[in-house]
């Protein structure tokens, strides 16, 4: 496996005189790394998760969803009883998804320094990270316009909308399972004696991944296990995300302090690069 | 490797989760159920149960193989588990053809979406089991592996047991419950 | 032959021989549906159980893998005839 650019610079020596050795400071130089925002971008994949479940799940009335089975008349008096807590939540998920997207970027980051030089899957992820964020918003600002229309809006139009927003929200999960399979990949080929990201969490990725394929029957069902609000297809795949993103956050904070560790060590020890396996 | 586990374990739980959730349904109309019960035949299941258990037995022997280093029998009991896995697929596809020639289908009335869901997630599960087996297949020609070096045989082999398993469960939940 | 008397043979005859039981006996108008459908059951639960000690060789396993193991076979077994008979 190639070394990485950032321990290239360990090749040449160090100029101490120009390094500000205050925690969290950012190193003068070409290689410099920000440790401090890394570890920021680290915390936004909790923040999304957490804003999600009470702004989209609590207030917005999504756990559990209301019903796939109801029909125009009935979706529309929901919209009309609830129109407020969903305009204030679906406005907050809005703004607050692309921190999803953030998330993406501090990942993909650590797992450039397992990938090396060809870091494509690090793109990869990054990307099914951002795109993710995508049917999300959209589908949220789909239900945002259905609550704040909902009086000019026939009952047709409004069951036509509350469709879309979750086959949208639903149906485009294979940009996430990219994210995910990426992420699994590269950190279970961590050759650390303690990998940064534990195995556990690489197969709850798979596990994750999995969960998400069932998805595809949700425009054929209105009731059951496998609706838009079924047992599967939105207890048991939300959860399994749920539950990977703080557990996978988790790791890839304390990545971010044990990588500036292995750089500090790296710098300061013999001028040997220290390579990532 | 060892976190193949978590995968199992958790696949196991999402089958739980379903079996509750069919039996929920089931609760609420138990005569309607034993009624498209009787539309299933028996005997399909109890031989797909067999061939998935000859399956598991032909796997458990391939990893025995490797543990003794019987290097060139490993391949050959994969190959059988692998035959079997294929004539599950096989059996479950003239069966899902009898059903729908019949006019039943996922939407024909809630026993059936359940035994069409559960079958089907169970028959995925069979075919990335033996897309799997493929790929132990081909290295085990390669004499990959051996006392020392088993571990993605045995998750492989592992992760089939599982897929056994379910089944043993998910056949008498739809076909002999009554 | 060394392959029968392989460990693994011996619980695919078992486990042979519990299926026919269970799918050609048990399901009979002999035995009322209740009594089938538990026995039919209580056979899965002791299959399911060979399988993962004996093919999956849970039984060489840590402790805390074993428990959840056995414990799921437990729970998955009365969860399914608990509502059985709830209905």
């Amino acid at each position: 496996m190639a070394t990485d650019a950032d321990t290239g610079a360990a090749q040449s020596p160090p100029t101490p005189a120009g390094w500000d050795t205050r925690p969290g400071a950012v190193k003068a130089g070409p290689l410099a790394m920000d440790y401090r925002t890394w570890k920021m971008l680290g915390y936004c994949g909790l923040i999304f998760m957490a804003t999600f479940i009470v702004f989209w799940g609590i207030l917005a009335g999504n756990i559990p969803p209301f019903s796939p089975n109801a029909d125009p008349m009935q979706v529309k008096q929901h919209y009309l009883d609830h129109a407020l807590s969903i305009e204030i939540g679906m406005s907050v998920c809005l703004t607050v998804t692309s921190f999803y997207m953030a998330w993406g970027c501090a990942i993909s980051q650590v797992m450039r320094r397992i990938e090396g030089q060809n870091s494509f899957l690090s793109n990869l992820e990054m990307m099914g990270a951002t795109i993710t964020a995508a049917p999300i918003m959209t589908a949220c600002a789909i239900w945002l316009t259905a609550a704040h229309e909902v009086s000019n809006l026939s009952p047709e139009t409004m069951h036509m909308l509350y469709w879309f927003g979750w086959l949208l929200i639903d149906l485009a999960y294979m940009v996430t399972s990219f994210q995910i399979a990426a992420i699994s990949i590269v950190f279970m080929r961590d050759k650390r004696e303690k990998p940064l990201v534990p195995s556990w969490v690489c197969w709850w990725g798979w596990v994750t991944f999995a969960s998400f394929f069932p998805v595809c029957l949700i425009p054929f069902v209105t009731t059951g296990p496998f609706a838009f609000n079924g047992s599967f297809t939105f207890w048991i795949a939300f959860f399994t995300w749920f539950i990977w993103c703080p557990s996978l956050s988790y790791y890839v904070i304390k990545a971010v302090d044990r990588l500036k560790a292995e750089d500090a060590a790296a710098e300061s020890g013999f001028g040997q690069p220290v390579t990532t396996h | 490797m060892e976190g193949v586990w978590v995968f199992i374990g958790a696949d196991m739980v999402i089958f739980c989760v379903l079996f509750q959730s069919f039996m929920q349904d089931r609760k609420k109309d138990p005569t309607l159920f034993e009624v498209s019960r009787h539309a299933l035949n028996y005997n399909f299941g109890g031989v797909n149960t067999l061939i998935l258990l000859t399956s598991s037995w032909f796997a458990a022997l391939a990893v025995d193989a490797a543990k003794r280093n019987n290097l060139t029998e490993v391949p050959r009991y994969i190959a059988g588990a692998f035959a079997c896995g294929l004539a599950f697929m096989i059996s479950k596809a003239i069966e899902y053809t009898e059903k729908l020639d019949a006019g039943i289908s996922v939407h024909t009335n809630d026993f059936f979406m359940w035994y069409f869901s559960l079958t089907g997630i169970h028959l995925l599960h069979v075919a990335v089991g033996n897309v799997l087996l493929t790929m132990v297949w081909l290295k085990a020609r390669r004499s990959a592996f051996d006392s020392t070096h088993r571990a993605f045989l045995e998750c492989v082999v592992s992760y089939w047991h599982m897929v056994d398993l379910l089944w043993i469960m998910l056949f008498p939940l739809l076909y002999l419950m009554r | 032959m060394t392959l029968l008397r392989n460990p693994a043979t011996i619980v695919w005859l078992v486990l042979v021989l519990a299926t026919s039981a269970s799918t050609w006996l048990l399901s009979k108008d002999a035995f009322s549906p209740v009594v089938g459908t538990i026995g039919v059951f209580l056979i899965a639960a002791v299959k399911i159980r060979l399988v993962i000690m004996r093919f999956m060789e849970i039984s060489h396993a840590p402790r805390p893998w074993r428990i959840y193991f056995e414990a799921w076979v437990v729970g998955a077994t009365a969860l399914i005839l608990g509502f059985y008979l709830a209905s």
